[in-house]
């Protein structure tokens, strides 16, 4: 039973990475594009963890944790580098 | 006492996909970047923590379960944060176009 | 001159407590070199950052220790506005008719955290995202606005939340 949730949650999720993937790949500008990053990280968090939990292993959890914590630093520097750009245009 | 927290996970799955589901209809469906945000980044949200609440039901050990209950907290932390910061990203930029469009108008109106 | 010191002694102390509770969390272990060379580390840390964790103008304590009581009743409104809020959206998504409209409101908390976590929890609650926080200042995206006056609209968004955060923080 519960390895039957644990593979259904892991084809959800894949499902849903693949679906902000090709938002991230069409979105025609920017914003949308982070966007769908910002959807893609916390899906990919919740990947990490399933994994972790499925193969019993709490060395995955320890690497969602710090992903999870430090995650928004890149959306900062995406955003920052993506400004300097367009003022230098 | 398992097939509790099974039933429960299977429940908090569900509710995960369907919210998950019409957050990826709303991805697409919408037109302007805000909605978008609001559309995937909250159902996006909510559908990973229900999915971390399933998985918080099915942990397998004492160890797990601890640092599962921490990254709940951080992930109800770090989620708005990072929406935030890409919604203030949204609307410079929409400032800044708004800004180059009136811009040209005044170029024209010369 | 004094007093300023104490304060400083205190901000001092609480950092080293939050710095060790955060490696006795992260390390999960509680063998007797792990813990020594904790305290240590956050020692030094501490002593080189405290004046920015706790800046020196958040004049009170209450201003960033929680009630317990009060923060686990904040945390479950939040798991349970996070849900509506997701309720109305998908209601949106579906019917399709929306209201996009930025309002701008201010808040009465005072103290930095308190008025951080408000712009966090605003995120939560139906239909609103914050765009800007500057000082007690709060731009914030409606998607389903439906007011336009600014002390309305910052009535209808905040004002269960400021009460809650109220009683948790100050």
């Amino acid at each position: 039973m519960s390895e039957l949730i644990l593979q259904a949650m892991l084809y959800t999720l894949t499902f849903f990475a693949v679906v902000t993937l090709i938002r991230l790949l069409i979105g025609p500008t920017a914003s949308d594009r982070l966007v769908a990053l910002n959807v893609l990280a916390a899906v990919s968090l919740a990947l990490l963890i399933l994994w972790g939990v499925s193969t019993k292993r709490t060395l995955y959890l320890d690497v969602a944790l710090v992903y999870d914590i430090f995650g928004f630093l890149g959306f900062l520097a995406i955003t920052r580098f993506l400004k300097k750009d367009k003022e230098e245009s | 006492m398992m097939i509790v927290r099974e039933i429960l996970a299977l429940l908090a799955f569900v509710i995960g996909t369907a919210f998950g589901l019409v957050g990826m209809v709303g991805l697409f469906r919408f037109k302007d970047p805000y909605s978008r945000l609001h559309a995937g980044s909250l159902c996006g949200t909510t559908a990973v923590f229900s999915y971390l609440i399933a998985l918080l039901l099915l942990s397998p050990s004492v160890a797990s379960t601890l640092r599962m209950i921490i990254l709940i907290v951080f992930f109800l932390i770090s989620a708005p944060t990072g929406s935030s910061i890409v919604a203030r990203f949204i609307w410079e930029s929409e400032d800044a176009e708004r800004q180059r469009s009136s811009m040209n108008r005044e170029d024209k109106s010369l | 001159m004094n007093s300023r010191r104490t304060w400083a002694l205190i901000r001092f102390g609480l950092t080293t407590l939050f710095l060790f509770v955060v490696w006795i969390l992260f390390s999960a272990d509680a063998g007797f070199f792990s813990l020594l060379f904790g305290f240590f580390i956050s020692l030094l840390s501490a002593s080189l950052t405290y004046h920015i964790f706790l800046p020196e103008h958040e004049a009170n304590l209450r201003f960033f220790i929680p009630r317990p009581f009060s923060l686990i009743r904040f945390f479950i409104l939040m798991v349970a506005a996070l849900y509506a809020s997701s309720f109305q959206v998908v209601k949106a998504v579906i019917t399709g008719n929306t209201n996009p409209r930025i309002v701008h409101f201010r808040t009465r908390l005072r103290s930095d955290l308190a008025r951080t976590i408000l712009a966090n929890a605003i995120t939560f609650t139906p239909g609103t995202m914050t765009l800007d926080l500057n000082d007690d200042h709060l731009t914030v995206h409606w998607l389903l606005c439906s007011t336009t006056h600014a002390k309305a609209a910052g009535e209808a968004i905040k004002t269960r939340l400021e009460h809650a955060l109220g009683r948790t923080w100050l």
